[in-house]
């Protein structure tokens, strides 16, 4: 293309001289500005200092003070360790969560817990979190049960997650529906609205498999004598016997929603297990509410991934060898089939990046540069290029062949 | 220990080139220098490329992070800078879509009132304006000849390295020098554009984000040249499509990235890089840096150690004037657009087009005076599932605004503008977007400052007034350079912010580095 695709036009700004000239002083004056400005080196910047508050990478936490919930079930209260550096708590929305990050023979690793206090208490300088120690006890929960003492020493992620009310989106009522340990949120929530923090409305339905399951009930029950209006608590208990007054029982069905809610007036809230979530996505499609309407927690890490159609039978029961480049590392690490790509990763010591378990945050993300993994359909929340361009997100990825990965360093 | 694990999984190596920075600017350096052979270590804090340039999911809908439209693509039979960049010189695998119109400006101010759509094409896009305001048609033209002869001036300029022939700017270049120290008010006085004409010629304003006042003509006229006569154009799959497609160019290249990996210290001495650290314990040994973090941080943050930054350095960086930074609502809809009654891709809206008094209102936190909005479906429908529609609102702050923001009312403050914004918004095209917000994201000046760092959570460089533009920018290259080795890169860099210009400056300084690594390899054999 020729420079010349322009039509000569005649213009002056001011005078043909001055208008040339003030061309050739551009320079000279702009070193000039330069010379005259200060030379203090800038030491304040406010938006950052409150980013730090809203979202710290990382939160030192100590434990102040253990409470037996339930038989099963324990809360603790977590204060700020100001003496390796967490002055204030991240404040948070209600419904949030904590990602924690547990050094456990000599494996880090994380798991996520909702916040089960108000944000306004974490103002007041604590956070709790309710931990139920489930049946099949898991790995990191033991622990737990073991070493965590009043003192213990925390380290937690900020705030993150995004189960919590949002008046420019929700429906002023919310229908909360928890089973077991998915109570925890909604004791924020119920707080919140309580304490007049939120604006809007609370029906909860609580799903227990036993009375002496049931976590917060004395509390619930209190929060929701002083605000009628407000808040509604109905414990739904799956067991034979009942003998406590005022609940229902069986299952969160249809029919006990629509007892308690109009429900094309609600925003539906779900919090608990799997299993929970898919029998009430059964029950909700009766009501044929858009996807809009619906909200759920993510649930963590798929346990039985090779149920999951698709997912190659002849890789059930296989170990396979991952060469995991992170950092300036390169290590060959064992990874079975039906554990996630991140269990893998954390149990070879590499101390690798998640927050939510669950496929939703993205922390964990990471290149798969040889082999092949299977994704669970239900926790696949990937950015369109990153499918295409193979990346993974370790904790919803399974491995079922060799892989070759590049992982980024922990947060 | 953690220590440990970090202590075994550290990189310390030397390369050529350290790249500090994922952002437009610093993957196109990345990509250019590892293509050329240079031994290359790109660093991002975060655990994405991209800076800005990149998405988020929330529930069914994939959200670009920030880009409107990119500017100087253009169509395969007349590429653009960037198309060029991106096709010819690296191949990159990225997807882009054009979007069908260039804007709709809608004035909401009953005394000013106005709604209407332009076209691409300076044909189409004159006639369009002269239908509106008769008589407009010979100053607009003027306008857009004075544009092309400045595309031309800086063509040039650029092939001299900023140093070009005066004689040849005299007499080729003649209103390029005429009006390159004036603010595009001047000039558009001087051309006598009427003042209606104005309105809708100066509605691109907003992404330079300074009052018409005070924008250099020449840059202003120049994008405006550039988006009306190339067209603008979307990645496929959001910003995140093509930042990722750079990553896997970079690593196909034999560069090195590393994510959530921030560099610490920029070591100095005498005047010239050695090296960086990183935040992971990394000590890296190299001559040559190309920052795309801003000067702003650099100097005041990572130069180490602290008495090796001139004092010239802190002087220039106070000098300029530090740009804007943003508001954005994301908004996934569970109607169509057809059901919304939105049909375009692009949304101006302002009381009116007293762009001082708009610039005024985002020094305070109320509701901003503009806004500008794009309907990512009326470019691409599928962008999003059937039956939903993806948006965003898009609006400026001046980031002290936003200082006294105690962190339990962050929330209250943002969802206010938000509504305010939707308002607005539903006020000037009528759609209900209220009642379909299935998902809905604010972002603000924390949430820049969260993901990138940048200072203030500022997302524009420095305002380029016409003392500060792009002319005396180029034309103190070579001795803009106060520690050897160190250049930088992208919406701080010389040719001021935007996505294209971010990384048309990237690739400049990945050249000029080369050029660097080329004398030190002669040097060494003479
Ligand atoms: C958003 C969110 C919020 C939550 N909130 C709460 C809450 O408020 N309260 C609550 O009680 N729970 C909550 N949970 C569940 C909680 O995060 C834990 O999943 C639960 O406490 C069980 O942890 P666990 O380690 O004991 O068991 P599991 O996570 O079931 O432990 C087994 C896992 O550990 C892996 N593993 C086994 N051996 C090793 C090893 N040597 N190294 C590394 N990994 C190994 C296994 O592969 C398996 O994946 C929440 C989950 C999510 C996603
Ligand atoms: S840890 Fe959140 S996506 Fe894997």
């Amino acid at each position: 293309m020729s420079d010349k695709d322009f039509e000569k036009v005649d213009i002056t700004i001011r005078s043909n001289t001055k208008d040339i000239f003030a061309f050739t002083k551009l320079v000279p004056n702009r070193i000039k500005r330069i010379k005259k400005a200060s030379n203090e080196s800038i030491t304040d910047d406010p938006i950052n200092d409150l980013a730090k508050k809203l979202h710290p990478k990382l939160q030192y936490l100590q434990i102040d003070q253990i409470i037996e919930e339930t038989k099963s079930t324990r809360t603790y209260r977590l204060v700020p360790d100001a003496k390796r550096g967490t002055e204030q708590l991240a404040y948070f929305r209600a419904g949030q969560y904590l990602s924690l990050k547990v050094e456990i023979n000599e494996e880090w690793i994380t798991r996520p817990y909702s916040i089960s206090s108000s944000p306004r208490e974490s103002l007041e300088g604590y956070y709790e979190i309710t931990i139920k120690k489930e049946e099949d006890e898991g790995f990191l929960t033991p622990f737990i049960w073991k070493s965590w003492k009043v003192g213990t020493k925390i380290i937690s992620s900020g705030p993150e997650g995004f189960l919590y009310y949002e008046p420019l989106r929700d429906k002023k009522q919310i229908l909360g529906l928890a089973g077991g340990s998915g109570i925890t949120p909604f004791r924020s929530l119920a707080k919140s609205i309580a304490a007049g923090d939120i604006d809007a409305k609370l029906t909860l339905l609580y799903g227990c498999s036993d009375e002496d399951d049931i976590i917060f009930y004395e509390e619930l029950k209190a929060l929701e004598k002083a605000h009628p209006e407000k808040l509604k608590v109905v414990i739904v208990l799956s067991c034979e016997e009942i003998t406590l007054k005022g609940c229902e029982a069986g299952f969160i069905t249809k029919e006990l929603i629509e007892k308690y809610a109009d429900v094309a007036n609600n925003s539906v809230f779900i919090c608990g297990p799997q299993i929970m979530y898919d029998f009430i996505k059964k029950q909700l499609k009766r009501f044929n509410l858009p996807p809009k309407q619906i909200r759920r927690e993510a649930f963590g890490e798929i346990k039985n991934i090779s149920e999951f159609s698709g997912f190659p039978n002849d890789a059930v029961d296989k170990t396979f060898t991952i060469k995991a480049h992170i950092g300036g590392m390169v290590k060959e690490i064992p990874a079975k089939s039906t554990q996630s790509v991140l269990v893998a990763l954390e149990r070879a010591r590499l101390a690798p990046p998640s927050k939510c378990r669950s496929g939703e945050c993205g922390f964990c993300r990471t290149l798969l540069i040889d082999g092949n993994v299977y994704v669970s359909p239900i926790s696949d929340w990937r950015r369109e290029a990153d499918k295409k361009f193979n990346y993974i997100h370790a904790c919803s990825s399974y491995p079922i062949t060799d892989l070759e990965l590049i992982i980024p360093r922990t947060i | 220990m953690e220590k440990q694990i970090l202590e075994e999984q550290k990189i310390d190596n030397q390369y050529d080139v350290v790249v500090i920075g994922a952002g437009n600017g610093g993957l196109t350096a990345a990509a250019k220098l590892a293509k050329e052979g240079a031994k290359v270590l790109l660093l991002e804090q975060h655990n994405l490329p991209g800076g800005f340039a990149t998405s988020f999911v929330r529930g069914r809908f994939e959200f670009e992070a920030s880009l409107h439209e990119l500017a100087d693509y253009g169509p395969k039979s007349d590429k653009g800078g960037i198309r060029k960049l991106f096709e010819d010189q690296f191949h990159l695998d990225a997807e882009f879509i054009r979007i069908p119109e260039a804007y709709k400006l809608i004035l909401t101010d009953p005394k000013y009132k106005m709604n209407i759509t332009l076209p691409f094409g300076l044909e189409k896009y004159i006639d369009a304006i002269e239908k509106e305001v008769p008589g407009s048609r010979e100053s607009i033209t003027k306008f857009f000849e004075l544009a092309k002869e400045i595309r031309a001036a800086f063509r040039y300029i650029a092939s001299t390295h900023g140093k070009p022939d005066q004689g040849v700017l005299m007499k080729e270049y003649t209103n390029f020098l005429k009006t390159a120290a004036y603010s595009a008010k001047e000039v558009e006085d001087a051309l006598g554009i009427p003042e209606d004409a104005r309105k809708i010629l100066n509605a691109y304003w907003c992404y330079l984000g300074l009052p018409m006042s005070r924008i250099n003509f020449t840059l202003f006229a120049s994008m405006v040249l550039v988006y009306i006569t190339k067209g603008a154009y979307i990645p496929r799959y959001r910003s995140h499509g093509y930042t990722a497609a750079f990553d896997t160019k970079i690593r196909e290249y034999g560069g090195d990235i590393f994510y959530n990996t921030k560099t610490e210290k920029i070591l100095v001495k005498n005047r010239q890089v050695v090296g960086i650290e990183t935040s992971k314990g990394d000590k890296i040994t190299t001559s040559h840096i190309i920052c795309n973090a801003s000067p702003t941080l650099a100097y005041n943050q990572l130069i180490f150690p602290k008495s090796e930054v001139p004092e010239f350095a802190y002087k220039e960086v106070n000098a300029r004037i530090q740009g804007l930074t943003g508001f954005c609502v994301f908004l996934g809809l569970d109607a169509t657009v057809e059901e919304l009654g939105l049909r375009e891709y692009s949304y101006f809206i302002m009381d009116d087009m007293d762009t001082e008094a708009v610039y005024e209102s985002w020094k305070k936190l109320e509701a901003p005076r503009g806004q500008a909005t794009v309907v990512i479906n009326n470019a691409i429908p599928d962008c999003s599932p059937p039956g939903t529609t993806m948006m965003y609102i898009t609006t400026l702050f001046h980031p002290d605004a936003w200082k006294e923001v105690k962190p339990q009312d962050y929330v209250e403050v943002k969802n206010k503008i938000a509504e305010k914004l939707i308002d607005h918004f539903e006020e000037a095209t009528g759609a209900p977007v209220k009642d379909h917000i299935e998902e809905i994201e604010i972002a603000t000046p924390e949430t820049y400052a969260r993901y990138t760092g940048t200072y203030k959570g500022i997302i524009y460089g420095y305002e380029p007034e016409s003392w500060d533009s792009l002319v005396p920018r180029l034309m103190s290259m070579g001795k803009d350079q106060y520690i050897i080795g160190l250049r930088f890169a992208g919406g701080f860099g010389r040719r001021a912010h935007g996505y294209s210009s971010s990384m048309s400056d990237g690739y400049t300084v990945a050249l000029l580095t080369l050029q660097d690594i080329k004398k030190e390899v002669n040097q060494i054999y003479e």
